[in-house]
C-alpha cells in the first residue's frame, strides 16, 4: 500500500526500515546478495523504491545505480513509482482462463470504470494483468498486496470493493484463521 | 596438448583452449558471433557461435566450450548453417532497416552475417516490430539506438570489467530489453568509445563520428596515438587528406584492445584551423625560398640554443642535436603537458617522446633554467616543436631575441617567432616515438601534409652543420641515428620494439 | 487406491494446526532429522535417498541422490536452495506443502542439506506467495527455537543456518541459475553451462537447488526407509508425487498419488469426472510447458515419467490442466504465448525475439488476419528457439505451441479467412521469393 508522498523532501527510510535493512546485510553471506530483500524493505514502507531508495541501495551495499535498476525493472512485482491504494492483479493465465478469468475482469472493469491497466482517476484502484498466481485449483483469483483472493463471483469482488472503499482489507480464505 | 578435427582438419593447440578460438585458427576466420570477445567474460548470450561437436547431442556454443583430445567438430556442415541461419534471423526480425542511415554500414556485424546466412526475405510484418527509443545521447561522446540492439552486452561488460564504472545496464524483460545508463547516470568515463568499437551493429554509434562519412571510402594507416607517454598502438581512417576517426590496434604489450577517448580526439589537432601552413616572418607569409635564406642568414650569424620537445621524434630530436654539434640543447619544458593519470592507459606525461629525450640524453628544463638558458645563448634560438613560450618566463626571455620556431599550430612560440617554420603533424609524417616502457613505435603518414607543412627532419637538414651532409631520406636517417644509438631503427615492427629487444649489436663502424 | 491411501507427503493437508510445530513433532515429525544427525554420514543419507530413486518433483525428473553426489568432494563451501518458486501455469502443489506442513520442508531441508554438507540453506519462496512467506519464517522460527537449526543440531556438531528469501514475480527464478543469480544480488537470468551449479554456482561455490516436494519427500525415506519408498509407483518412477489438477473437474485440488496411477482411474475415481455440461477435450498433464495430449490419447497413459514420455509429453511439475470441449485452443495458446513472451528473460535472442514472435502471430490469427503462410512460420519460428538457447524456456514455450498446433489444427485453420489470398501473399513490396 502507498502512502502519499511528501513532494517537497526526498525519502528517507523510516527507523524500522534502516533497522531491516541492516539485519539484512548482517545476515546475507554478501552485501550484493541482499538487494532483493532490501528492495522490499523499501517496498514494504511505502510501496515502491524511489530515486532516494535507489541511492540507499548503492550506498549501502556497494552495487552499481545501473544493477539497481536492472533489478527493479526486471521483477513483475518491484515497482519504481508510487502505486495506488489497491493494486488488483488478476490471474489471466490458463487455469483462471478455463475457470472464467475474462468475466472476472470484465465485472471488474466495469466496477471500477477503468481498463485493464489503468488507475481509477481518484488514485484509489489500479487494475492488473498477472500471471499464473499458483491457485489454479481455485480460480479466477486475483492478488492483492500480500492477499491472495480465489474462487471469484462477481458477488465475491463486489463485497470486495465494498470493504476496500471502507478502507479495510477483505478477509481471503488463504487468510484462514491458524490455530496458535 | 590437445588434438581435434574441425571441419575435416586436424589441429593441435594448447589444453584449455577456447574451442571458438581452435576454430578461428582452424578455419582462418571466426565463426559468426555478436557477444564474444576475447578481452571479455563470456556470456554466451548471442547464440551464432553453435557448432556441431560429435557426441553431443544438442549443438554447443564454442564461445563457451574448452577443447578436449580427440574432439570432433563441425562447423559448415547443413545442421550448422541452418542455426546460425535460424538465429541470425531471430536478430533481425525486430531490428529497423536503418542501414541507409546508420554509421554501422560497412562494418556491421548483423550485415556481413546477413550476407554470409541471410539472403532471405522477412517474414515479419512490418507493423509488428517492437519499438525503442532511438538517437539518444547517453554521454559527451555515446549516441545510443535501442532499436538497433542485438542485446549482446559487450558494452555493458566492458564498462563493469574494463572500466569498472558500470554505467551501463540491461533493463525490463523479454523483447522489451534494453540496453542504457541508469537514469541520473551518463557514460562519461575516458573510454566511452571503446563501447563502440565492440558494439557489432549501429547501437552505440560515436557522436563525433556520426554522419560523417560512410566507412568503406576510408582507407587505414597504422599509427601511434601522440596523446600521452603510453603510445596506444592505432588505425587511422581517413579519406581524401582528411582524418575521420582514430581506432585502437590490438597491442598486448602496449594497450591491449582498447585506447581512451581523449587519445581518440587527438586527430582534430591535424585538422585545426590554427594551423601553421606556411613560412612567417614579422606577420607575414614567406615562400620556402625565401624562408630558406632568412633561415640560412640566421644561423650564418649563429645559433646559441637549440631547444626541442617530447612532441618530436627520435629521428627529429637526434638532428637537431646534430644540428647543434656542440652547442647547447635543451629538450624543453621538463614539466609541460602533464595532467591525471588514470588506472587504465592515459599517462600523466602527455607527451608521446620523453622517453626518447632520456635515450639520446637529452635533458629538459624548469621555466626558469630554461629562461635562464636562454638568455645566457649566444645567437638565435632555434625552437623544434611544443610551445615553451605559453610559459611566462621563457616567453620574457625570447623577447627581443632572433627565434626561428619549427611548429604546427598558429601558438604563442610561432606568434613570437622571427622566423616560424610550418612542420608536421604525426600523422603527416613518419617517425618513431619512444613510449613510457621504453618501446619504439612507429608514427606513419596517413594524409598529405597540410599546405606547405614540410617533414621537421627536412627543415633542420637545412641547418649549417647538417647541411653538407644531410641525410638523403628518412631511412638514411635512420640508419644513421640508429647506428649512433645501437639500434636498427630501419626494420621495426608493426607491434614495436621492446626496450630489451632493441639492443642490437653495434656493426662494427658504419655510420 | 484411493487418496487417502497415500499421504506421506500431503499427511496434514487441508488442516488448520498442521503449521505447528507441536503438531508436528507428536506425528513423528523430526524424527529423521534425529535419525540421520545420530549416525548418519552425509554419504548415508545420499546413498539412501539415491536407492529410493527419487526424482526430483519441480518438473526435470533427475534423480535427487545423483545430482547430490555432483558436489565435489571436499568443497570448502556448499550452498542449498529450496525451490519454491512454483510459477509454472496449472502448477499449485509446493504452495499446499508450504502452507498446511512447512515442517516437513524444513526438516527435508535439514536432511538434504547435511547430505551435501551445506551450512547455509536458502528456501526461495515465489514473491506472489507473500501470503504465506511469514508463515514459513515463523515455522523456521519455531525450528531455530527447537533446536533444530543453527549451531550444533542436537548436540551433533552440525551448524545449519535457514533464510527465507522473498522472490519478486519472475518465472524463470523457477531455473537454478536464473535463481541463483536473483539471489546473488542480479537480475534473474540463467547462466550458460558449464559450468554447472553443484560445481561452481552461488557466489562462485557447489550449490544443490531442490524443488519443495522433493526435499519435502526426504523425511520419509529417512523413518520408513527404500523398501517402504519403492513400495509404491514403478520401477523407474518410484513413490508418490503431487499432483495439483485445475479446470471443470468435480474434484480439484492437489492430490498425492502413486506414480503409474493410470489416468483414466485418477480422473474418474480421485476427480470424479468432468462438472455437469462439460466434456474432456484436452489435458496439459505436467504444467503448461509439457505437450497437450487430447482426451482419447491420456485416458491409456498411466500418471508416470515413462508412460507419459512415450505418449509424447511429459510429467513435468504434475501441475495438471483439465481443457473442456467448451474452450476454443487457439485461445488458449494465445493466453500461453502471452504467458512466455512476458516471462522470457531476454538474455538470449532466439528465446527473446521468437516468444515475442509467437505471441503476435497467435494475436493475429485470432484477430482474423492470419493468412495461410502463418501456420508454416509458426513452425519456422518454433525450430529457431528450440534446443538453441540458453535454458529450456524457449522449448517450455515451443512444446505447448507445436502440440497444440499439430493435434488441433483444425481450430487454426478455422482461424484463416477463407477470402486471404492462396500462396505466398506478400505484406509490402519485396523481390522474388526464389533465391
Amino acid at each position: 500500500m502507498s502512502k502519499p508522498m511528501d513532494t517537497k523532501a526526498p525519502w528517507s527510510p523510516a527507523p524500522g526500515t534502516r533497522a531491516r535493512i541492516e539485519a539484512l546485510v548482517a545476515r546475507y553471506p554478501t552485501k550484493a546478495s541482499a538487494l532483493m530483500p532490501c528492495i522490499w524493505a523499501i517496498q514494504d514502507e511505502i510501496g515502491h523504491v524511489p530515486p532516494a531508495g535507489v541511492d540507499l541501495l548503492v550506498e549501502t551495499l556497494g552495487v552499481t545505480r545501473a544493477r539497481v535498476n536492472e533489478v527493479l525493472t526486471f521483477f513483475t512485482m518491484f515497482r519504481t513509482e508510487p502505486q495506488a491504494d489497491h493494486v488488483l492483479q488478476v490471474c489471466h493465465n490458463i487455469s483462471c482462463h478455463i475457470l472464467g478469468a475474462r468475466p472476472v475482469i470484465a465485472h471488474l472493469e466495469k466496477k471500477l470504470g477503468v481498463r485493464m491497466g489503468e488507475t481509477t482517476p481518484d488514485g484509489k484502484f489500479a487494475l492488473e494483468g498477472a500471471e499464473c498466481l499458483g491457485a489454479c485449483g481455485h480460480g479466477p483469483c486475483l492478488q492483492l498486496g500480500k492477499h491472495l483472493y480465489e474462487n471469484l463471483t462477481p458477488e465475491k469482488i463486489d463485497r470486495m470493493l465494498e470493504s476496500l472503499r471502507r478502507g479495510e482489507i477483505p478477509r481471503a480464505d488463504t487468510d484462514r484463521e491458524l490455530e496458535d | 596438448m590437445a588434438k581435434l578435427t574441425i571441419d575435416g582438419k586436424e589441429i593441435e593447440v594448447a589444453d584449455g583452449t577456447r574451442l571458438f578460438d581452435a576454430c578461428t585458427l582452424a578455419r582462418g576466420e571466426a565463426l559468426p558471433h555478436f557477444c564474444y570477445h576475447p578481452d571479455l567474460s563470456v556470456a554466451g548470450v548471442c547464440r551464432l557461435c553453435q557448432v556441431e561437436v560429435e557426441g553431443m547431442p544438442k549443438l554447443t556454443i564454442a564461445c563457451n566450450t574448452t577443447v578436449r583430445d580427440g574432439m570432433v567438430v563441425h562447423t559448415k556442415n547443413e545442421r550448422v548453417r541452418k542455426a546460425a541461419q535460424q538465429v541470425l534471423e531471430m536478430h533481425l526480425i525486430n531490428h529497423p532497416v536503418d542501414c541507409p542511415i546508420c554509421d554501422q554500414a560497412g562494418e556491421c556485424g548483423l550485415q556481413n552475417q546477413y550476407m554470409e546466412y541471410g539472403l532471405y526475405d522477412s517474414e515479419v510484418e512490418e507493423a509488428d516490430k517492437v519499438n525503442k527509443k532511438k538517437a539518444q545521447v547517453i554521454g559527451p561522446q555515446v549516441i545510443l539506438d535501442k532499436e538497433r540492439c542485438v542485446l549482446c552486452s559487450r558494452c555493458v561488460r566492458f564498462c563493469n570489467e574494463v572500466t569498472g564504472t558500470g554505467e551501463l545496464g540491461i533493463y525490463n524483460r523479454g523483447d522489451r530489453a534494453e540496453i542504457g545508463t541508469a537514469p541520473g547516470i551518463e557514460l562519461d568515463n575516458n573510454y566511452s568509445l571503446n563501447t563502440v568499437d565492440i558494439c557489432p551493429v549501429g547501437a552505440l554509434t560515436s557522436r563525433d563520428f556520426r554522419f560523417q562519412k560512410r566507412v568503406w571510402m576510408l582507407k587505414s594507416t597504422e599509427s601511434i596515438c601522440t596523446g600521452c607517454a603510453t603510445g596506444c598502438n592505432v588505425r587511422i581512417d581517413h579519406e581524401a587528406g582528411r582524418i575521420y576517426r582514430l581506432k585502437p590496434r590490438r597491442n598486448a604489450e602496449v594497450n591491449g584492445a582498447w585506447m581512451c577517448d581523449k587519445g581518440r580526439m587527438t586527430y582534430k589537432g591535424v585538422h585545426d584551423e590554427k594551423r601553421l601552413l606556411s613560412p612567417a616572418a614579422g606577420g607575414e607569409r614567406l615562400t620556402w625560398a625565401d624562408a630558406g635564406q632568412k633561415l640560412a642568414a640566421i644561423a650564418g650569424a649563429g645559433v646559441g640554443l637549440y631547444v626541442g620537445s617530447a612532441h618530436q621524434t627520435l629521428e627529429e630530436l637526434w638532428l637537431l642535436r646534430r644540428a647543434a654539434a656542440g652547442a647547447p640543447v635543451s629538450g624543453g619544458l621538463a614539466n609541460a603537458d602533464r595532467g591525471q593519470a588514470d588506472a587504465l592507459l592515459l599517462d600523466a606525461d602527455r607527451t608521446p617522446n620523453r622517453a626518447g629525450l632520456s635515450l639520446l640524453g637529452v635533458g629538459e628544463d624548469e621555466p626558469a633554467q630554461l629562461a635562464e638558458r636562454i638568455r645566457k645563448a649566444q645567437g638565435a634560438v632555434v625552437i623544434l616543436g611544443g610551445d615553451p613560450a605559453a610559459e611566462p618566463a621563457v616567453a620574457e626571455a625570447l623577447g627581443g631575441r632572433t627565434v626561428v620556431y619549427v611548429g604546427t599550430h598558429r601558438n604563442a612560440t610561432a606568434q613570437l617567432a622571427t622566423l616560424a617554420l610550418p612542420g608536421a603533424t604525426w600523422a603527416e609524417k613518419a617517425g618513431i616515438m619512444v613510449n613510457r616502457q621504453g618501446r619504439l613505435q612507429e608514427l606513419r603518414q596517413a594524409v598529405a601534409r597540410a599546405g606547405d607543412a614540410r617533414e621537421d627532419w627536412r627543415i633542420l637538414a637545412e641547418l649549417p652543420a647538417v647541411r653538407g651532409d644531410a641525410p638523403a631520406s628518412l631511412r638514411a636517417l635512420r640508419q644513421a641515428a640508429g647506428a649512433d644509438l645501437g639500434l636498427d631503427l630501419t626494420n621495426l615492427p608493426a607491434s614495436g620494439l621492446a626496450p630489451a629487444g632493441a639492443a642490437a649489436p653495434k656493426t662494427g663502424g658504419d655510420a | 487406491m484411493s487418496p487417502n491411501d497415500y499421504r506421506m507427503l500431503s499427511a496434514r493437508f487441508g488442516r488448520n494446526d498442521g503449521h505447528k510445530l507441536a503438531v508436528y513433532e507428536a506425528e513423528g515429525g523430526y524424527r529423521a532429522l534425529r535419525t540421520v544427525l545420530s549416525g548418519m554420514k552425509p554419504v548415508d543419507v545420499r546413498e539412501q535417498v539415491k536407492a529410493a530413486g527419487l526424482r526430483g518433483r519441480g518438473g526435470a525428473g533427475f534423480p535427487t541422490g545423483v545430482k547430490w553426489g555432483f558436489v565435489p568432494e571436499g568443497a570448502d563451501q556448499v550452498y542449498f536452495f529450496v525451490n519454491a518458486d512454483e510459477s509454472e501455469p496449472g502448477t499449485f502443489k509446493d504452495r499446499y506443502l508450504l502452507d498446511y506442513d512447512p515442517h516437513q520442508t524444513i526438516e527435508g531441508t535439514i536432511i538434504s542439506s547435511y547430505a551435501v554438507r551445506s551450512n547455509l540453506a536458502f528456501i526461495y519462496i515465489r514473491g506472489e506467495f507473500g501470503w504465506l512467506v511469514d508463515r514459513v519464517q515463523k515455522a523456521v522460527d519455531e525450528a531455530y527455537a527447537a533446536g533444530y537449526l543453527g549451531k550444533n543440531i542436537l548436540g551433533s556438531g552440525y551448524d545449519l543456518e535457514m533464510i527465507v528469501h522473498k522472490g519478486a514475480g519472475a518465472y524463470i527464478c523457477g531455473e537454478e541459475t536464473g535463481l541463483i543469480n536473483s539471489v546473488a544480488g542480479r537480475k534473474g537470468q540463467p547462466s550458460i553451462k558449464p559450468p554447472f551449479p553443484a560445481v561452481s554456482g552461488f557466489l562462485g561455490k557447489p550449490t544443490i537447488i531442490n524443488n519443495v516436494e522433493s526435499v519435502a519427500s526426504v523425511p520419509f525415506i529417512i523413518n520408513d526407509g527404500v523398501e517402504a519408498y519403492r513400495r509404491n509407483g514403478t520401477e523407474k518412477s518410484p513413490g508418490t508425487k503431487l499432483f495439483s489438477v485445475s479446470g471443470p473437474v468435480k474434484r480439484p485440488g492437489v492430490y498425492e498419488i502413486p506414480l503409474g496411477l493410470p489416468f483414466r482411474d485418477f480422473f474418474n475415481d480421485w476427480l470424479g469426472g468432468m462438472v455437469e455440461g462439460e466434456k474432456l477435450k484436452a489435458v496439459i498433464v505436467g504444467g503448461s510447458s509439457v505437450p497437450v495430449l487430447p482426451a482419447e490419447e491420456i485416458m491409456n497413459c498411466n500418471l508416470d515419467y515413462e508412460s507419459l514420455g512415450q505418449a509424447g509429453t511429459m510429467l513435468g511439475s504434475g501441475g495438471m490442466i483439465i481443457i473442456p470441449e467448451s474452450s476454443d485452443m487457439v485461445e488458449l495458446i494465445q493466453v500461453l504465448m502471452h504467458f512466455y513472451f512476458d516471462e522470457s528473460c531476454g538474455q538470449c535472442t532466439p528465446c527473446r525475439e521468437g516468444t515475442g514472435w509467437l505471441h503476435k502471430i497467435v494475436k493475429r490469427l485470432r484477430k482474423g488476419e492470419g493468412t495461410p503462410e502463418d501456420l508454416a512460420l509458426i513452425e519456422h519460428v518454433c525450430a529457431g528457439m528450440a534446443g538453441l538457447t540458453i535454458c529450456p524456456l524457449a522449448d517450455a514455450a515451443v512444446m505447448p505451441m507445436r502440440s497444440f498446433l499439430a493435434k488441433f489444427r483444425p481450430e487454426f485453420e478455422a482461424l484463416i479467412q477463407e477470402t486471404a489470398p492462396a500462396g505466398p501473399q506478400s505484406r509490402w513490396p519485396r523481390g522474388e521469393r526464389e533465391n
